[in-house]
């Protein structure tokens, strides 16, 4: 495409728009995560030391149980998101809209809640004595009581189950509007033809909305292994029964702030970093989430 | 025909399902603070307590240090809409020019965005606190709003959105009709984005009012906290949950039912930006702008 | 970052500071509000809180700015975090600083974090006599004296003398005589307990008496940690038992279920070990425990071996090097440890016994008053207080958090506390050289 003429300027199409956003892009963004990348290369000096840092983070004691912990986390994490979230929103859509925005409203009443709200609450919900689920709690778990229900091995479900409760309404929000931009002769159109509504949903909607379960994928893939707020806050609620490095994110936070090592927390977080990438490249080249057409 | 009604009754119950489990809690937290300390453990989670109770703890609450939590309240509404309002400022023509702009650097800036994203915040949050003490911020409120305001993920959305929703050739319909990029933008591109602004101000307004971790590393009075650090410092002072090793915690009389209080009066604000923007979330559709 | 000379500033005012701290003098707790001014920021953890008040209160003179926050209370790292940042931008200290865990003078009172001021020299001579030599020894780290002890938490045992008398029980001198009525009472009133070992403090009160050497400093930078020492298997052997037979609890004291299920008016705590702090607050306050029920005895021994006890917490208030102020920040201090209109009765002031000699007399006299007590339970405590065993050092990372989660949550699972000594005394020593320790058996 041409360049537009502004008066004689050529000013490429649509750049004047991105330049507000650009500062802010460079000072929160770029120059902090370059500098980030500086640190997990560097000591505390400021020499450069190639992968010695990584090395001291892989042998810290805490390092391969924190990663085994955020392993199934994001899997149980990942999983509910994809088929809840999702499945939530295709049986909400469709339906009248008045029910449909009160269940909406109902799924997402929880993400008000501020990271450490939501712990608060949950602490109490998994404390047999208190909690209206005790039931579930002393039969799915096995807990009678608190320091029960945080056993080691019931952690990653807990903290998921914590997170999707929290997300899960967000998201639903997100799908249900991304939906709505599915125009509605081709609903028809597929109706009229006998689709069912699984075929409808499953093989029109659902490929249609590719672009927001791949966007879903990959931020949630992201904040699920960066996991901090919920662990750390059970941590200080559970009389020190959860470590405060049960995540690779808690982990570098103490190297960082109980240490004063903030090569070895960059290093850390630069793990994190391309876990993430790779999570989002691989889904990025399947679901064609860049390509500005269609 | 059973086979349809069949399926419509799965689909009730599952919805159902689900929202008891997102509600519940919910329910539990506005009922708490009915009840005194001792009949949370004792009486059913769901039973009324009174009003006297929970005049009671939001005094208890409101006596924490000085109406601290009131502070907490006030600035966290004032950090959440200064910076939304710079967001959306920011990200909304961003997010267009992205999507229906082309020029050098266009994807390197999407990709940009995506990777800052997914960089882990533990990591950003010291070199932006050191940048913040050389702009000599660090102390003003502006430590927290303008990091804030930073919000990738709105850019993100307005251009999905923007690549998704709005064909091209109805841009092209305004520029023929003699309308410079800006006009353009005003005129057409604007008007319709409001689901994405709803979407953007909504999740932009509540990211900031949940966050955490920065508000926590760069403010050091706890008279500037946000309400998310408060909670936490308020159950660091819950003697149930943080006995002080040193006894004494009694005499600051936050217990769960203040706690539960706290937690819900946390909440009203969001729940009110969310009654306000479901109106324009739930559009989404064009409606016939484009001319056959 | 940039190092500045700011050092020069506050050791002269430090050397002045000496001088006119030296004048003002040395009275036990008089309120020197007409003499002492200046600015001061102090954080406090919220039950410290009506302490400082009062000192804003009644001097008027010095302006004083309260922040509180969680005190760094079981094992939490949040001043680190904060100096850490200070320490980057070079300003922002605040002048006094309470923290519930007493190991952090040590951290603070060395590189890299460097916050602490050296309080000998400063802190009127005349007045630290007034506190135990372990206490002193305590908030010395390279000799240097980095803190002030606010409270003396020395473990002493706690009888219910009301349900003793009424189950015909002796109350025990012995840990071995502690024992064997477990095993009793586990027969014959089933439910009742005799201590706990589920707080995330349970290995000072029953490893620390016992003298398990698994926090002691042998050399700078060189803490042995030995979990296999007979010490340390021997009280475990001692306390598998009384576990499985759920005389001694694996639930924190803390907890509401335990609230729920050994205290209120039919109580069933026969017994409990524990640090003087306990006393009205845990009983009376969190469990709940009616009047004319508690009192306090002597620690228990290991047979007739020399009486030792544990510790549990005590926690330091700190002066900052950075300090601008350094009058009003002693004043401060002073007014928080010594200060009878702080010390003198225990209650929201002064829930701990005071670690300062005079003010503890005053306390214990109002402590053995009170009508609470089944019978005055001040002999023991004051007793206790020189009892506790020197041979477990304040390090520089928390050990709470370890024994918690890698001891009590397999308590919990059923495990028995002798399985898990090994994991106890890897995880230590894990600990230990992430923090930059050599670690040593012997």
């Amino acid at each position: 495409m041409e360049a537009t003429r502004t008066r004689g300027l050529r000013v490429p199409r649509g750049a004047p728009f991105v330049l507000p956003y650009l500062p802010f892009l460079i000072v929160f963004g770029i120059a902090p995560t370059i500098y980030a990348l500086d640190l997990a290369f560097t000591n505390a000096g400021g020499g450069w030391v190639g992968f010695h840092n990584f090395v001291r983070a892989y042998d810290d004691f805490r390092f391969v149980p924190a990663f085994k912990h955020i392993l199934i986390y994001t899997i149980v994490w990942l999983g509910a998101l994809m088929v809840f979230v999702v499945g939530l929103a295709l049986l909400l859509h469709g339906r009248a809209t008045r029910v449909s925005a009160t269940y909406r409203f109902l799924f997402y009443i929880p993400g008000a809640l501020a990271g450490a709200a939501a712990v608060v609450i949950w602490l109490f919900m998994l404390d047999p004595t208190v909690s209206p689920g005790s039931f579930l709690l002393r039969h799915v778990l096995g807990a009678s009581i608190f320091a029960q229900s945080i056993a080691p091995g019931n952690l990653p479900y807990i903290f998921a189950m914590i997170a999707f409760w929290t997300a899960a309404g967000g998201w639903i929000v997100v799908m249900y509007g991304a939906l709505n931009t599915i125009p509605p002769d081709l609903e028809e159109a597929a109706r009229i033809d006998g689709a069912g509504p699984f075929t409808i949903a499953f093989r029109l909607k659902l490929p249609l909305i590719r672009k927001w379960i791949a966007y879903m994928l990959i931020l949630s893939f992201a904040t699920g292994t960066q996991l901090f707020v919920e662990p750390e806050i059970v941590q200080h609620a559970s009389f020190g029964l959860v470590p405060d490095t049960w995540s690779p994110n808690q982990l570098a936070y103490q190297q960082a702030f109980r240490y004063a090592d903030f090569n070895v927390a960059a290093a850390i977080a630069v793990d994190l970093l391309l876990i993430g990438l790779l999570g989002a490249v691989l889904i990025v080249s399947r679901s064609g989430l860049f390509r500005a057409e269609d | 025909m059973g086979v349809r009604l069949l399926g419509l009754g799965a689909r009730m119950a599952i919805l159902l399902v689900f929202a008891i489990f997102f509600v519940a809690p919910i329910l539990w937290l506005v009922l708490a603070p009915t009840k005194s300390d001792h009949a949370l453990v004792t009486s059913s989670p769901f039973s009324f307590g009174s009003f006297h109770n929970v005049g009671l703890a939001w005094r208890h609450l409101d006596a924490y240090s000085d109406h601290l939590y009131r502070r907490w309240i006030a600035n966290t509404l004032v950090y959440s809409l200064s910076a939304t309002a710079i967001t959306l400022a920011i990200s909304i023509p961003a997010g267009y020019g992205l999507a229906l702009g082309k020029f050098p650097g266009r994807k390197l800036i999407l990709s940009l965005t995506l990777v800052v994203m997914i960089m882990p915040a533990a990591s950003l949050v010291l070199p932006i606190f050191l940048e913040l003490n050389a702009l000599h911020l660090i102390g003003s409120v502006f430590s927290v709003i303008l990091p804030f305001s930073f919000f990738p993920f709105g850019v993100y959305l307005a251009y999905i959105y923007y690549a998704t929703s709005i064909p091209p050739e109805l841009l092209d319909a305004a520029r023929v009709d003699g309308c410079g990029e800006w006009l353009t933008f005003r005129r057409v591109a604007l008007p319709l984005a409001k689901p994405v602004v709803a979407l953007v101000f909504f999740f932009s307004f509540v990211s900031n009012w949940n966050n955490f971790f920065l508000p926590y590393v760069v403010l050091a009075d706890s008279n500037q906290y946000p309400i998310t650090v408060g909670l936490s410092n308020l159950l660091a002072s819950t003697p149930s949950f943080n006995p002080a090793v040193g006894g004494g915690g009694q005499t600051t009389n936050i217990f769960k039912p203040e706690l539960a209080l706290a937690t819900l009066v946390a909440v009203i604000p969001v729940a009110i930006v969310f009654l306000f923007s479901q109106r324009a979330l739930v559009r989404g559709t064009l409606g016939g702008s484009v001319k056959q | 970052m940039k190092v500045k000379r700011w050092w020069l500033v506050p050791a002269s005012l430090v050397a002045l500071a000496a001088a006119v701290a030296a004048l003002v003098g040395a009275s036990t707790g008089g309120a020197s509000s007409g003499k002492v001014s200046g600015s001061i920021e102090v954080w406090v953890d919220a039950v410290r809180l009506p302490v400082a008040k009062l000192y804003a209160k009644t001097h008027p003179n010095v302006k004083v700015k309260i922040v509180t926050y969680d005190g760094d209370g079981n094992g939490a790292t949040t001043m680190q975090t904060k100096i850490q940042l200070w320490n980057r931008t070079g300003k922002g200290w605040p002048d006094v600083v309470f923290t519930e865990q007493a190991n952090d003078p040590v951290w603070m009172g060395q590189p890299p974090f460097d916050f602490a001021m050296n309080l000998k020299g400063v802190f009127p001579a005349s007045l630290l006599t007034g506190w135990p030599a372990p206490s002193l020894a305590q908030c010395t780290v390279n000799g240097r004296l980095v803190c002030l002890q606010d409270n003396l938490a020395q473990e002493v045992l706690y009888v219910n003398k009301k349900l003793m008398a009424q189950f015909g029980y002796q109350v025990p001198t012995t840990w071995q005589q502690w024992a064997a009525l477990g095993t009793k009472v586990a027969k014959e009133h089933p439910g009742y307990i005799i201590g706990t070992v589920g707080d995330s403090y349970g290995h000072w009160l029953y490893l620390w008496p016992d003298q398990c050497p698994i926090s002691q400093v042998v050399a700078p930078k060189t803490v042995r940690i030995n979990s296999a020492n007979a010490h340390c298997t021997r009280m475990a052997s001692l306390l598998d038992p009384l576990i499985a037979n759920k005389s001694v609890s694996t639930v924190t004291i803390f907890s509401p279920d335990f609230a729920k299920t050994y205290g209120g008016d039919d109580d069933k705590v026969l017994l409990m070990p524990g640090p003087t702090w306990y006393a009205k607050d845990i009983f009376g306050g969190t469990l709940k425990i009616p009047a004319g029920q508690m009192t306090a005895a002597m620690p228990l021994r290991w047979n007739n071996e020399p009486p030792v006890t544990g510790q549990v917490g005590g926690g330091p208030w700190v002066v900052s090097k950075h300090t601008k102020s350094v009058a009003a920040a002693i004043d401060f201090v002073k007014f928080a440890t010594t200060s009878l209109a702080v010390k003198s009765k225990p209650g929201a002031l002064s829930p701990g016994y005071p670690s300062y000699g005079p003010a503890a007399t005053v306390w214990l006299k109002n402590l053995n008053k009170d009508p609470y007590f089944a019978a005055p339970p001040g002999a023991a405590m004051k007793a206790a207080a020189g009892l506790v065993w020197k041979g477990w050092s304040m390090v520089t990372y928390p050990d709470q958090p370890i024994w918690s989660n890698s001891v009590v949550t397999q308590l919990i699972a059923g495990k028995s506390l002798s399985s898990l000594l090994p994991a106890l005394g890897k995880g230590l020593s894990n600990n230990a050289k992430a923090a930059g320790y050599r670690v040593v058996n012997k």
